[in-house]
Protein backbone atom coordinates (compact mmCIF):
# COMPACT_ATOMS: atom_id res chain seq x y z
CA UNK A 1 0.00 0.00 0.00
CA UNK A 2 3.14 2.22 -0.04
CA UNK A 3 2.60 2.83 -4.33
CA UNK A 4 1.89 6.28 -4.98
CA UNK A 5 0.06 5.65 -7.67
CA UNK A 6 -2.89 2.91 -8.12
CA UNK A 7 -5.51 2.16 -10.44
CA UNK A 8 -7.77 -0.52 -10.14
CA UNK A 9 -10.29 -1.43 -13.36
CA UNK A 10 -9.69 1.69 -15.15
CA UNK A 11 -12.03 1.71 -17.45
CA UNK A 12 -12.97 4.36 -20.22
CA UNK A 13 -15.71 3.96 -23.22
CA UNK A 14 -16.23 6.70 -26.03
CA UNK A 15 -19.58 5.69 -27.46
CA UNK A 16 -19.02 1.71 -27.47
CA UNK A 17 -15.20 2.04 -28.18
CA UNK A 18 -13.43 1.09 -25.67
CA UNK A 19 -10.16 3.26 -25.27
CA UNK A 20 -8.99 1.58 -21.58
CA UNK A 21 -10.33 -1.72 -20.28
CA UNK A 22 -9.66 -2.60 -16.83
CA UNK A 23 -6.08 -1.17 -16.28
CA UNK A 24 -4.76 -1.65 -12.85
CA UNK A 25 -1.61 -0.16 -12.45
CA UNK A 26 1.04 0.54 -9.85
CA UNK A 27 3.55 3.06 -9.52
CA UNK A 28 6.33 3.47 -7.09
CA UNK A 29 7.75 6.62 -5.55
CA UNK A 30 10.80 8.07 -7.44
CA UNK A 31 10.33 5.72 -10.03
CA UNK A 32 9.57 5.99 -13.77
CA UNK A 33 7.57 4.27 -15.49
CA UNK A 34 7.55 4.12 -19.63
CA UNK A 35 3.70 3.61 -21.50
CA UNK A 36 4.18 2.32 -24.66
CA UNK A 37 1.54 1.03 -27.55
CA UNK A 38 0.79 1.20 -30.92
CA UNK A 39 -1.50 3.97 -32.24
CA UNK A 40 -4.74 3.66 -30.87
CA UNK A 41 -3.70 1.43 -27.58
CA UNK A 42 -5.36 4.02 -25.24
CA UNK A 43 -2.06 5.63 -23.85
CA UNK A 44 -2.80 9.13 -23.96
CA UNK A 45 -6.56 8.51 -22.69
CA UNK A 46 -4.89 6.29 -19.62
CA UNK A 47 -3.03 9.73 -19.11
CA UNK A 48 -5.92 11.81 -19.17
CA UNK A 49 -7.65 9.99 -16.63
CA UNK A 50 -4.43 10.14 -14.46
CA UNK A 51 -4.42 14.07 -15.00
CA UNK A 52 -8.18 14.41 -14.63
CA UNK A 53 -8.91 15.72 -17.97
CA UNK A 54 -11.11 12.38 -18.24
CA UNK A 55 -13.33 10.44 -15.89
CA UNK A 56 -13.20 7.08 -15.93
CA UNK A 57 -16.35 4.99 -16.69
CA UNK A 58 -15.81 2.36 -14.11
CA UNK A 59 -12.40 1.81 -12.04
CA UNK A 60 -10.45 3.54 -9.26
CA UNK A 61 -7.65 5.90 -8.85
CA UNK A 62 -5.73 6.23 -6.09
CA UNK A 63 -2.96 8.69 -5.21
CA UNK A 64 -0.99 8.35 -1.80
CA UNK A 65 -3.05 5.50 -1.20
CA UNK A 66 -6.40 9.09 -1.40
CA UNK A 67 -9.14 8.18 -3.88
CA UNK A 68 -8.84 10.70 -6.22
CA UNK A 69 -11.11 9.59 -9.01
CA UNK A 70 -13.54 12.57 -8.62
CA UNK A 71 -10.62 15.01 -8.27
CA UNK A 72 -10.78 17.66 -11.18
CA UNK A 73 -7.85 18.93 -13.02
CA UNK A 74 -7.05 21.62 -10.65
CA UNK A 75 -7.91 19.93 -7.40
CA UNK A 76 -5.11 16.74 -8.71
CA UNK A 77 -2.79 19.53 -9.86
CA UNK A 78 -2.71 20.90 -6.45
CA UNK A 79 -1.98 17.50 -4.31
CA UNK A 80 1.08 17.37 -7.00
CA UNK A 81 0.19 15.73 -10.26
CA UNK A 82 1.30 17.42 -13.57
CA UNK A 83 0.69 16.71 -17.02
CA UNK A 84 3.13 17.51 -20.30
CA UNK A 85 0.70 17.28 -23.37
CA UNK A 86 0.98 15.61 -26.16
CA UNK A 87 1.92 19.05 -28.22
CA UNK A 88 3.98 21.57 -25.81
CA UNK A 89 1.36 23.22 -23.88
CA UNK A 90 3.27 26.31 -22.97
CA UNK A 91 2.50 30.52 -23.06
CA UNK A 92 4.03 31.60 -26.53
CA UNK A 93 3.27 35.09 -26.10
CA UNK A 94 5.58 35.33 -22.72
CA UNK A 95 9.26 35.12 -22.37
CA UNK A 96 10.99 31.51 -21.28
CA UNK A 97 11.11 34.13 -17.29
CA UNK A 98 7.44 34.78 -17.58
CA UNK A 99 6.31 31.06 -18.12
CA UNK A 100 7.84 29.53 -15.39
CA UNK A 101 7.20 32.36 -12.82
CA UNK A 102 3.38 31.72 -13.62
CA UNK A 103 3.96 28.44 -12.73
CA UNK A 104 5.65 29.59 -9.30
CA UNK A 105 2.98 31.32 -8.70
CA UNK A 106 0.94 28.96 -8.55
CA UNK A 107 2.74 27.42 -5.80
CA UNK A 108 2.65 28.94 -2.60
CA UNK A 109 6.42 30.45 -2.63
CA UNK A 110 7.14 33.50 -0.88
CA UNK A 111 7.45 36.57 -2.89
CA UNK A 112 11.51 37.13 -2.31
CA UNK A 113 12.21 33.26 -2.93
CA UNK A 114 11.01 33.59 -6.69
CA UNK A 115 13.20 34.81 -8.50
CA UNK A 116 15.80 32.15 -6.76
CA UNK A 117 13.18 29.34 -7.88
CA UNK A 118 12.52 30.81 -11.52
CA UNK A 119 16.76 30.53 -11.93
CA UNK A 120 16.75 27.09 -10.35
CA UNK A 121 14.30 25.39 -12.66
CA UNK A 122 15.26 27.33 -16.09
CA UNK A 123 18.71 25.73 -15.14
CA UNK A 124 17.63 22.21 -14.34
CA UNK A 125 16.24 22.17 -17.94
CA UNK A 126 18.93 24.27 -19.65
CA UNK A 127 17.18 27.45 -20.35
CA UNK A 128 18.78 30.27 -18.47
CA UNK A 129 20.50 31.65 -21.65
CA UNK A 130 17.12 32.24 -23.20
CA UNK A 131 15.46 33.50 -19.99
CA UNK A 132 14.37 36.86 -21.53
CA UNK A 133 13.47 34.78 -25.48
CA UNK A 134 9.73 35.00 -26.01
CA UNK A 135 9.08 31.35 -25.68
CA UNK A 136 7.42 31.28 -29.66
CA UNK A 137 11.28 31.59 -30.71
CA UNK A 138 11.87 28.34 -29.10
CA UNK A 139 13.05 25.24 -30.83
CA UNK A 140 10.46 22.77 -30.52
CA UNK A 141 12.71 20.55 -28.10
CA UNK A 142 13.42 23.64 -25.95
CA UNK A 143 9.48 23.93 -25.87
CA UNK A 144 9.30 20.61 -24.62
CA UNK A 145 11.91 21.33 -21.82
CA UNK A 146 10.41 24.69 -20.86
CA UNK A 147 6.53 22.70 -20.40
CA UNK A 148 8.80 20.03 -18.27
CA UNK A 149 10.18 23.19 -16.24
CA UNK A 150 6.82 24.22 -15.97
CA UNK A 151 5.77 20.81 -14.08
CA UNK A 152 8.76 21.22 -11.78
CA UNK A 153 8.47 24.93 -10.86
CA UNK A 154 4.72 23.97 -9.51
CA UNK A 155 6.59 21.45 -7.23
CA UNK A 156 4.62 18.32 -8.92
CA UNK A 157 5.31 14.81 -7.34
CA UNK A 158 4.03 13.02 -10.06
CA UNK A 159 4.73 14.38 -13.79
CA UNK A 160 2.64 12.83 -16.66
CA UNK A 161 4.96 13.04 -19.92
CA UNK A 162 3.24 12.52 -23.27
CA UNK A 163 5.51 12.14 -25.71
CA UNK A 164 8.16 14.15 -24.13
CA UNK A 165 11.26 14.08 -26.64
CA UNK A 166 8.95 14.60 -29.78
CA UNK A 167 10.65 16.59 -32.41
CA UNK A 168 13.94 16.39 -30.41
CA UNK A 169 17.42 16.11 -31.96
CA UNK A 170 19.53 12.62 -31.09
CA UNK A 171 21.35 14.60 -28.40
CA UNK A 172 18.33 16.90 -26.78
CA UNK A 173 16.70 13.08 -26.90
CA UNK A 174 19.64 12.11 -24.78
CA UNK A 175 20.01 14.94 -22.79
CA UNK A 176 16.05 14.76 -22.19
CA UNK A 177 16.65 11.13 -20.64
CA UNK A 178 19.79 12.60 -18.29
CA UNK A 179 17.06 15.19 -17.18
CA UNK A 180 14.19 13.01 -16.61
CA UNK A 181 16.58 10.25 -14.40
CA UNK A 182 18.48 12.82 -12.91
CA UNK A 183 15.00 14.63 -11.64
CA UNK A 184 13.76 11.17 -10.33
CA UNK A 185 17.05 10.60 -8.51
CA UNK A 186 17.63 13.74 -6.92
CA UNK A 187 13.93 15.27 -6.63
CA UNK A 188 11.96 11.56 -5.89
CA UNK A 189 10.12 12.59 -8.47
CA UNK A 190 7.98 9.58 -10.55
CA UNK A 191 6.89 9.97 -13.84
CA UNK A 192 4.68 7.98 -16.49
CA UNK A 193 6.10 8.91 -19.48
CA UNK A 194 4.51 7.91 -22.72
CA UNK A 195 6.94 7.58 -25.85
CA UNK A 196 7.74 6.06 -29.40
CA UNK A 197 11.40 6.55 -29.07
CA UNK A 198 12.88 3.27 -28.71
CA UNK A 199 16.20 5.05 -28.00
CA UNK A 200 15.11 6.85 -25.45
CA UNK A 201 13.05 4.24 -23.32
CA UNK A 202 16.27 2.23 -23.56
CA UNK A 203 18.38 5.10 -22.61
CA UNK A 204 15.85 5.40 -19.20
CA UNK A 205 16.15 1.75 -18.25
CA UNK A 206 12.80 2.24 -16.66
CA UNK A 207 10.15 -0.39 -16.44
CA UNK A 208 7.51 -0.56 -19.17
CA UNK A 209 3.86 -1.00 -19.62
CA UNK A 210 2.56 -2.28 -23.01
CA UNK A 211 -0.72 -1.60 -24.28
CA UNK A 212 -3.14 -2.80 -26.73
CA UNK A 213 -6.41 -2.21 -27.91
CA UNK A 214 -6.98 -0.70 -24.12
CA UNK A 215 -5.40 -3.38 -22.12
CA UNK A 216 -2.19 -4.19 -20.37
CA UNK A 217 -0.79 -6.25 -22.79
CA UNK A 218 2.40 -6.67 -20.38
CA UNK A 219 5.00 -5.09 -17.75
CA UNK A 220 8.71 -5.65 -17.32
CA UNK A 221 12.00 -4.05 -18.06
CA UNK A 222 12.84 -2.96 -21.56
CA UNK A 223 14.85 -6.23 -21.93
CA UNK A 224 12.02 -8.50 -21.16
CA UNK A 225 9.45 -6.25 -22.86
CA UNK A 226 11.32 -5.96 -26.28
CA UNK A 227 12.32 -9.41 -26.21
CA UNK A 228 8.72 -10.44 -25.95
CA UNK A 229 7.26 -11.87 -29.14
CA UNK A 230 3.82 -10.83 -28.57
CA UNK A 231 4.97 -7.20 -28.26
CA UNK A 232 7.21 -7.45 -31.21
CA UNK A 233 4.06 -8.50 -32.99
CA UNK A 234 2.31 -5.64 -32.25
CA UNK A 235 4.57 -3.29 -32.01
CA UNK A 236 8.32 -3.20 -32.86
CA UNK A 237 6.76 -5.12 -36.06
CA UNK A 238 9.06 -8.87 -37.04
CA UNK A 239 12.69 -9.21 -36.29
CA UNK A 240 13.17 -5.24 -35.76
CA UNK A 241 14.95 -3.79 -33.30
CA UNK B 1 10.56 35.01 -41.25
CA UNK B 2 10.80 33.94 -37.44
CA UNK B 3 14.32 34.83 -37.68
CA UNK B 4 14.19 38.18 -39.01
CA UNK B 5 11.60 38.73 -36.28
CA UNK B 6 13.55 36.80 -33.98
CA UNK B 7 16.91 39.18 -34.69
CA UNK B 8 14.62 42.05 -34.16
CA UNK B 9 13.61 41.18 -30.72
CA UNK B 10 17.17 40.46 -29.80
CA UNK B 11 18.16 44.12 -31.16
CA UNK B 12 15.63 45.73 -29.27
CA UNK B 13 16.05 43.80 -26.12
CA UNK B 14 19.44 44.86 -26.62
CA UNK B 15 18.42 48.29 -26.76
CA UNK B 16 18.59 49.78 -23.17
CA UNK B 17 16.43 51.43 -21.81
CA UNK B 18 14.44 48.81 -23.30
CA UNK B 19 11.91 51.27 -24.58
CA UNK B 20 11.34 55.28 -24.04
CA UNK B 21 7.97 55.49 -24.91
CA UNK B 22 7.45 53.29 -21.66
CA UNK B 23 3.76 53.71 -20.89
CA UNK B 24 3.92 54.94 -17.17
CA UNK B 25 6.54 58.50 -18.45
CA UNK B 26 3.56 58.97 -21.12
CA UNK B 27 1.11 58.15 -19.12
CA UNK B 28 2.90 61.48 -16.29
CA UNK B 29 3.29 63.54 -19.51
CA UNK B 30 -0.35 63.22 -20.25
CA UNK B 31 -1.64 63.49 -16.80
CA UNK B 32 0.50 66.77 -16.43
CA UNK B 33 -1.17 68.19 -20.00
CA UNK B 34 -4.13 67.42 -18.62
CA UNK B 35 -3.73 68.79 -15.17
CA UNK B 36 -2.68 72.24 -17.37
CA UNK B 37 -5.71 72.36 -19.63
CA UNK B 38 -7.82 74.76 -17.35
CA UNK B 39 -4.85 77.48 -17.93
CA UNK B 40 -5.11 77.44 -21.27
CA UNK B 41 -9.12 76.60 -21.93
CA UNK B 42 -12.00 77.92 -20.62
CA UNK B 43 -15.45 77.26 -20.87
CA UNK B 44 -17.47 74.35 -21.81
CA UNK B 45 -14.33 72.04 -22.48
CA UNK B 46 -13.65 72.20 -19.05
CA UNK B 47 -16.92 71.81 -17.82
CA UNK B 48 -17.32 68.34 -20.10
CA UNK B 49 -13.90 67.09 -19.54
CA UNK B 50 -13.99 65.35 -16.51
CA UNK B 51 -17.02 63.35 -17.92
CA UNK B 52 -14.80 62.44 -20.72
CA UNK B 53 -12.30 61.39 -18.11
CA UNK B 54 -14.61 58.67 -16.76
CA UNK B 55 -15.71 57.46 -19.62
CA UNK B 56 -11.52 56.96 -20.08
CA UNK B 57 -11.73 54.94 -16.59
CA UNK B 58 -15.22 52.81 -17.82
CA UNK B 59 -13.12 52.23 -21.48
CA UNK B 60 -10.38 51.21 -18.94
CA UNK B 61 -12.22 48.81 -16.69
CA UNK B 62 -13.15 46.66 -20.29
CA UNK B 63 -9.59 46.76 -21.43
CA UNK B 64 -8.33 45.29 -17.72
CA UNK B 65 -11.16 42.70 -18.87
CA UNK B 66 -10.89 42.29 -22.25
CA UNK B 67 -6.71 42.76 -23.27
CA UNK B 68 -5.92 41.36 -19.67
CA UNK B 69 -8.33 37.95 -19.48
CA UNK B 70 -9.51 38.09 -23.16
CA UNK B 71 -13.46 38.44 -21.72
CA UNK B 72 -15.19 40.91 -23.87
CA UNK B 73 -17.96 42.53 -22.20
CA UNK B 74 -21.15 44.64 -23.44
CA UNK B 75 -21.96 45.24 -20.15
CA UNK B 76 -19.60 48.02 -18.81
CA UNK B 77 -22.38 50.84 -19.40
CA UNK B 78 -24.41 48.69 -17.15
CA UNK B 79 -22.05 48.83 -14.24
CA UNK B 80 -21.48 52.80 -14.88
CA UNK B 81 -24.99 53.35 -14.94
CA UNK B 82 -25.59 51.68 -11.71
CA UNK B 83 -22.82 53.45 -10.16
CA UNK B 84 -24.91 56.79 -11.02
CA UNK B 85 -27.90 55.60 -9.63
CA UNK B 86 -26.19 54.64 -6.56
CA UNK B 87 -24.54 57.77 -6.58
CA UNK B 88 -27.89 59.58 -6.96
CA UNK B 89 -29.76 57.45 -4.34
CA UNK B 90 -27.07 58.35 -1.56
CA UNK B 91 -27.13 62.02 -2.14
CA UNK B 92 -31.13 61.54 -1.40
CA UNK B 93 -30.39 59.49 1.48
CA UNK B 94 -28.86 61.75 4.73
CA UNK B 95 -26.81 59.46 6.31
CA UNK B 96 -24.91 62.36 8.99
CA UNK B 97 -21.60 62.66 6.85
CA UNK B 98 -21.32 63.68 3.51
CA UNK B 99 -23.55 61.73 1.38
CA UNK B 100 -21.57 62.17 -2.07
CA UNK B 101 -18.36 59.93 0.56
CA UNK B 102 -20.80 57.20 1.10
CA UNK B 103 -22.10 57.06 -2.32
CA UNK B 104 -18.34 56.41 -3.43
CA UNK B 105 -18.16 54.01 -0.97
CA UNK B 106 -20.87 52.12 -1.84
CA UNK B 107 -20.99 52.60 -5.72
CA UNK B 108 -17.77 50.33 -5.96
CA UNK B 109 -19.13 47.58 -3.76
CA UNK B 110 -22.43 47.73 -5.36
CA UNK B 111 -20.92 47.20 -8.66
CA UNK B 112 -18.22 44.74 -7.79
CA UNK B 113 -20.88 42.40 -5.68
CA UNK B 114 -22.84 42.79 -8.98
CA UNK B 115 -20.50 41.52 -11.16
CA UNK B 116 -18.88 38.82 -8.62
CA UNK B 117 -22.48 37.23 -8.55
CA UNK B 118 -22.72 36.90 -12.27
CA UNK B 119 -19.34 35.96 -13.10
CA UNK B 120 -19.52 33.59 -10.12
CA UNK B 121 -22.33 31.78 -12.13
CA UNK B 122 -21.16 32.54 -15.55
CA UNK B 123 -17.59 31.38 -14.89
CA UNK B 124 -18.19 28.15 -13.02
CA UNK B 125 -20.31 26.87 -15.20
CA UNK B 126 -18.17 27.12 -17.85
CA UNK B 127 -19.44 29.51 -20.35
CA UNK B 128 -17.48 30.37 -22.95
CA UNK B 129 -16.43 33.73 -24.75
CA UNK B 130 -19.24 33.92 -26.91
CA UNK B 131 -21.83 33.39 -24.72
CA UNK B 132 -20.61 35.40 -22.11
CA UNK B 133 -20.68 38.23 -24.37
CA UNK B 134 -24.45 37.76 -24.51
CA UNK B 135 -25.17 37.37 -20.97
CA UNK B 136 -23.25 40.81 -20.30
CA UNK B 137 -25.63 42.63 -23.14
CA UNK B 138 -28.45 41.03 -21.78
CA UNK B 139 -27.15 42.41 -18.52
CA UNK B 140 -27.48 46.01 -20.18
CA UNK B 141 -30.93 45.37 -21.41
CA UNK B 142 -31.68 44.29 -18.39
CA UNK B 143 -30.52 47.01 -15.85
CA UNK B 144 -31.74 49.50 -18.39
CA UNK B 145 -35.07 48.26 -18.15
CA UNK B 146 -35.19 48.20 -14.37
CA UNK B 147 -33.94 51.73 -14.31
CA UNK B 148 -37.38 52.78 -16.32
CA UNK B 149 -39.91 50.19 -14.64
CA UNK B 150 -38.65 51.11 -10.94
CA UNK B 151 -39.74 54.71 -11.50
CA UNK B 152 -40.57 55.35 -8.03
CA UNK B 153 -36.91 54.97 -7.10
CA UNK B 154 -35.07 55.56 -10.38
CA UNK B 155 -37.46 58.46 -12.04
CA UNK B 156 -38.03 56.06 -14.59
CA UNK B 157 -37.58 57.67 -18.42
CA UNK B 158 -37.11 61.22 -16.65
CA UNK B 159 -34.31 59.97 -15.33
CA UNK B 160 -32.51 60.93 -11.72
CA UNK B 161 -31.65 64.04 -10.75
CA UNK B 162 -27.92 64.05 -8.65
CA UNK B 163 -27.15 67.00 -6.74
CA UNK B 164 -23.56 67.59 -6.85
CA UNK B 165 -21.49 66.56 -3.92
CA UNK B 166 -19.28 68.97 -2.24
CA UNK B 167 -15.85 68.10 -0.89
CA UNK B 168 -15.97 68.30 2.71
CA UNK B 169 -13.49 67.92 5.39
CA UNK B 170 -14.73 67.60 8.96
CA UNK B 171 -14.55 70.34 11.12
CA UNK B 172 -11.83 71.62 8.93
CA UNK B 173 -14.30 73.15 6.07
CA UNK B 174 -15.75 72.24 2.69
CA UNK B 175 -15.40 73.24 -0.71
CA UNK B 176 -17.98 73.71 -3.28
CA UNK B 177 -17.69 71.73 -6.86
CA UNK B 178 -20.45 73.52 -8.15
CA UNK B 179 -18.11 75.45 -10.44
CA UNK B 180 -15.94 74.03 -13.26
CA UNK B 181 -12.57 74.14 -11.99
CA UNK B 182 -13.13 72.70 -8.51
CA UNK B 183 -14.81 69.55 -9.50
CA UNK B 184 -12.35 69.53 -12.51
CA UNK B 185 -9.32 69.28 -9.67
CA UNK B 186 -11.49 67.13 -7.64
CA UNK B 187 -11.74 64.69 -10.20
CA UNK B 188 -8.82 64.31 -12.49
CA UNK B 189 -6.81 63.03 -9.21
CA UNK B 190 -9.06 60.15 -8.60
CA UNK B 191 -8.74 59.42 -12.27
CA UNK B 192 -5.48 59.18 -11.90
CA UNK B 193 -5.49 57.53 -8.68
CA UNK B 194 -7.83 54.82 -10.14
CA UNK B 195 -5.14 54.75 -13.43
CA UNK B 196 -2.42 54.24 -11.44
CA UNK B 197 -4.50 51.01 -9.49
CA UNK B 198 -5.03 49.46 -12.11
CA UNK B 199 -1.63 49.52 -13.43
CA UNK B 200 -0.63 48.56 -10.25
CA UNK B 201 -2.71 45.33 -10.59
CA UNK B 202 -2.12 44.18 -13.67
CA UNK B 203 1.67 43.59 -13.05
CA UNK B 204 0.66 42.17 -9.60
CA UNK B 205 0.48 38.24 -8.82
CA UNK B 206 -3.18 38.13 -9.64
CA UNK B 207 -2.78 40.19 -12.88
CA UNK B 208 -0.24 38.17 -13.72
CA UNK B 209 -2.01 35.22 -13.73
CA UNK B 210 -4.95 36.54 -15.75
CA UNK B 211 -2.66 37.08 -18.64
CA UNK B 212 -1.56 33.19 -18.29
CA UNK B 213 -5.00 32.86 -18.62
CA UNK B 214 -5.47 34.62 -21.65
CA UNK B 215 -2.54 33.16 -22.83
CA UNK B 216 -3.49 29.49 -22.29
CA UNK B 217 -6.34 28.28 -20.09
CA UNK B 218 -5.42 24.98 -20.31
CA UNK B 219 -2.39 25.35 -19.13
CA UNK B 220 -3.32 27.28 -16.27
CA UNK B 221 -5.78 24.77 -15.32
CA UNK B 222 -3.25 21.88 -15.79
CA UNK B 223 -0.86 24.00 -13.18
CA UNK B 224 -3.88 24.25 -10.67
CA UNK B 225 -5.06 27.75 -10.94
CA UNK B 226 -9.07 27.76 -10.65
CA UNK B 227 -9.47 29.59 -13.36
CA UNK B 228 -12.93 30.42 -13.00
CA UNK B 229 -12.20 32.20 -9.44
CA UNK B 230 -9.78 34.71 -11.46
CA UNK B 231 -12.22 35.15 -13.85
CA UNK B 232 -14.91 36.69 -11.34
CA UNK B 233 -12.20 38.44 -9.68
CA UNK B 234 -11.16 40.26 -12.62
CA UNK B 235 -15.00 41.29 -13.68
CA UNK B 236 -15.55 41.96 -10.58
CA UNK B 237 -12.90 44.29 -10.05
CA UNK B 238 -13.79 45.41 -14.03
CA UNK B 239 -17.41 45.83 -12.15
CA UNK B 240 -16.47 47.99 -9.40
CA UNK B 241 -14.25 50.55 -11.15
CA UNK B 242 -17.09 50.93 -14.02
CA UNK B 243 -19.46 51.48 -11.27
CA UNK B 244 -17.05 54.31 -8.90
CA UNK B 245 -16.17 56.27 -12.25
CA UNK B 246 -20.70 56.06 -12.86
CA UNK B 247 -20.69 57.38 -9.62
CA UNK B 248 -18.81 60.32 -9.85
CA UNK B 249 -20.29 60.62 -13.88
CA UNK B 250 -23.87 61.24 -12.24
CA UNK B 251 -21.81 63.52 -9.81
CA UNK B 252 -20.90 65.44 -12.19
CA UNK B 253 -23.92 65.44 -14.95
CA UNK B 254 -26.41 65.76 -12.19
CA UNK B 255 -27.96 63.45 -13.96
CA UNK B 256 -28.74 60.06 -15.03
CA UNK B 257 -31.21 58.56 -17.26
CA UNK B 258 -31.96 54.70 -18.40
CA UNK B 259 -30.14 55.13 -21.42
CA UNK B 260 -26.63 55.13 -19.95
CA UNK B 261 -26.84 52.02 -18.78
CA UNK B 262 -27.72 50.37 -22.24
CA UNK B 263 -26.61 48.40 -25.05
CA UNK B 264 -26.04 51.18 -27.37
CA UNK B 265 -23.67 53.24 -24.59
CA UNK B 266 -22.17 49.66 -23.71
CA UNK B 267 -21.27 49.41 -27.56
CA UNK B 268 -19.52 52.66 -27.78
CA UNK B 269 -17.53 51.30 -24.56
CA UNK B 270 -16.37 48.89 -26.78
CA UNK B 271 -15.68 51.01 -30.05
CA UNK B 272 -13.42 52.97 -28.28
CA UNK B 273 -11.40 50.24 -26.34
CA UNK B 274 -11.37 48.71 -30.01
CA UNK B 275 -10.47 51.87 -31.68
CA UNK B 276 -7.72 53.19 -28.61
CA UNK B 277 -5.89 49.37 -28.61
CA UNK B 278 -7.29 47.03 -25.66
CA UNK B 279 -3.98 45.63 -24.45
CA UNK B 280 -3.02 48.81 -23.22
CA UNK B 281 -4.63 50.70 -20.36
CA UNK B 282 -3.33 53.79 -20.74
CA UNK B 283 -4.75 53.80 -24.03
CA UNK B 284 -8.30 52.60 -23.21
CA UNK B 285 -8.17 55.39 -20.70
CA UNK B 286 -7.02 58.05 -23.62
CA UNK B 287 -9.32 56.18 -26.19
CA UNK B 288 -12.68 57.18 -24.09
CA UNK B 289 -11.74 60.92 -23.73
CA UNK B 290 -10.72 61.28 -27.14
CA UNK B 291 -13.17 59.42 -28.88
CA UNK B 292 -16.28 60.64 -26.65
CA UNK B 293 -14.66 64.11 -27.12
CA UNK B 294 -14.83 63.13 -31.51
CA UNK B 295 -18.04 61.73 -30.95
CA UNK B 296 -19.44 64.93 -29.25
CA UNK B 297 -17.30 67.80 -31.88
CA UNK B 298 -18.61 65.57 -35.08
CA UNK B 299 -22.40 65.15 -33.73
CA UNK B 300 -22.36 69.00 -33.44
CA UNK B 301 -20.58 69.64 -36.74
CA UNK B 302 -22.31 66.97 -38.54
CA UNK B 303 -25.36 65.74 -36.66
CA UNK B 304 -26.26 63.29 -39.50
CA UNK B 305 -23.36 61.85 -40.26
CA UNK B 306 -20.97 61.18 -36.87
CA UNK B 307 -22.00 58.13 -35.78
CA UNK B 308 -21.36 57.12 -39.81
CA UNK B 309 -17.97 58.87 -39.49
CA UNK B 310 -17.21 57.24 -36.16
CA UNK B 311 -18.18 53.55 -37.61
CA UNK B 312 -15.95 54.12 -40.64
CA UNK B 313 -12.90 54.64 -38.30
CA UNK B 314 -13.76 51.29 -36.18
CA UNK B 315 -13.79 49.10 -38.97
CA UNK B 316 -10.79 50.74 -40.34
CA UNK B 317 -8.99 50.00 -37.09
CA UNK B 318 -10.17 46.56 -36.86
CA UNK B 319 -9.29 45.57 -40.71
CA UNK B 320 -5.85 47.25 -40.31
CA UNK B 321 -4.50 47.80 -36.85
CA UNK B 322 -5.16 44.94 -34.78
CA UNK B 323 -4.07 46.07 -31.48
CA UNK B 324 -5.91 49.08 -32.38
CA UNK B 325 -3.82 52.64 -32.41
CA UNK B 326 -2.01 51.76 -29.50
CA UNK B 327 -0.83 48.65 -30.68
CA UNK B 328 0.35 50.20 -33.96
CA UNK B 329 2.33 52.93 -32.11
CA UNK B 330 4.10 50.60 -30.16
CA UNK B 331 4.82 48.58 -33.37
CA UNK B 332 6.44 51.71 -34.61
CA UNK B 333 8.54 52.39 -31.75
CA UNK B 334 9.67 48.84 -31.71
CA UNK B 335 10.12 49.38 -35.44
CA UNK B 336 12.39 52.95 -35.13
CA UNK B 337 14.83 51.54 -32.28
CA UNK B 338 15.81 48.43 -34.83
CA UNK B 339 16.28 50.72 -37.33
CA UNK B 340 18.23 53.15 -35.43
CA UNK B 341 20.34 50.61 -34.11
CA UNK B 342 20.95 49.33 -37.66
Amino acid sequence: MSSLLRTEGLTKRFAGLIANEAINFELDTSSIRCVIGPNGAGKTTFISMISGHLQPNEGRIYYKDQDITKLNVVKRARIGIARKFQTPTVFDELTVYDNIELAVLGTDCPYNDRNKNINEVLELVHLTNESDKPVKFLSHGQRQWLEIGLLLAVKAELLLLDEPTAGMTVEETESTARLIKNLTQEFQLSMIIIEHDINFIRDLNAPVTVLHLGRVLMEGSFEQVSANEKVREIYLGHGNS
Amino acid sequence: MTEHSEKQWIESAAAKPRNIFSEEIVAVIIFIIIALLPIFITGYPIYILPQYMLFGVLAMSLALLWGFVGILSFGQAAFFAVGAYTMGLAMQTNFGVNSGYIGILISPLVGGALAAITGYFLFNAGVKATYFVLVTLALSIMIEQIAVSQSDITGGWNGMYIDRMPLTFGSLGEISLYNDIPVYYAILPVVIAMYAFVRWFATSRFGKILIGIRENEDRMTALGFNISAYKTGAFALSGAIACLAGALYGAHANFVAPSLGGVLFSTEVVVWVAIAGRSSLLAALLGGIIVASLSNYLSTVTPDYWQLVLGIIFILVIVFLKGGVAGAISDLSKHLQSKVKQ
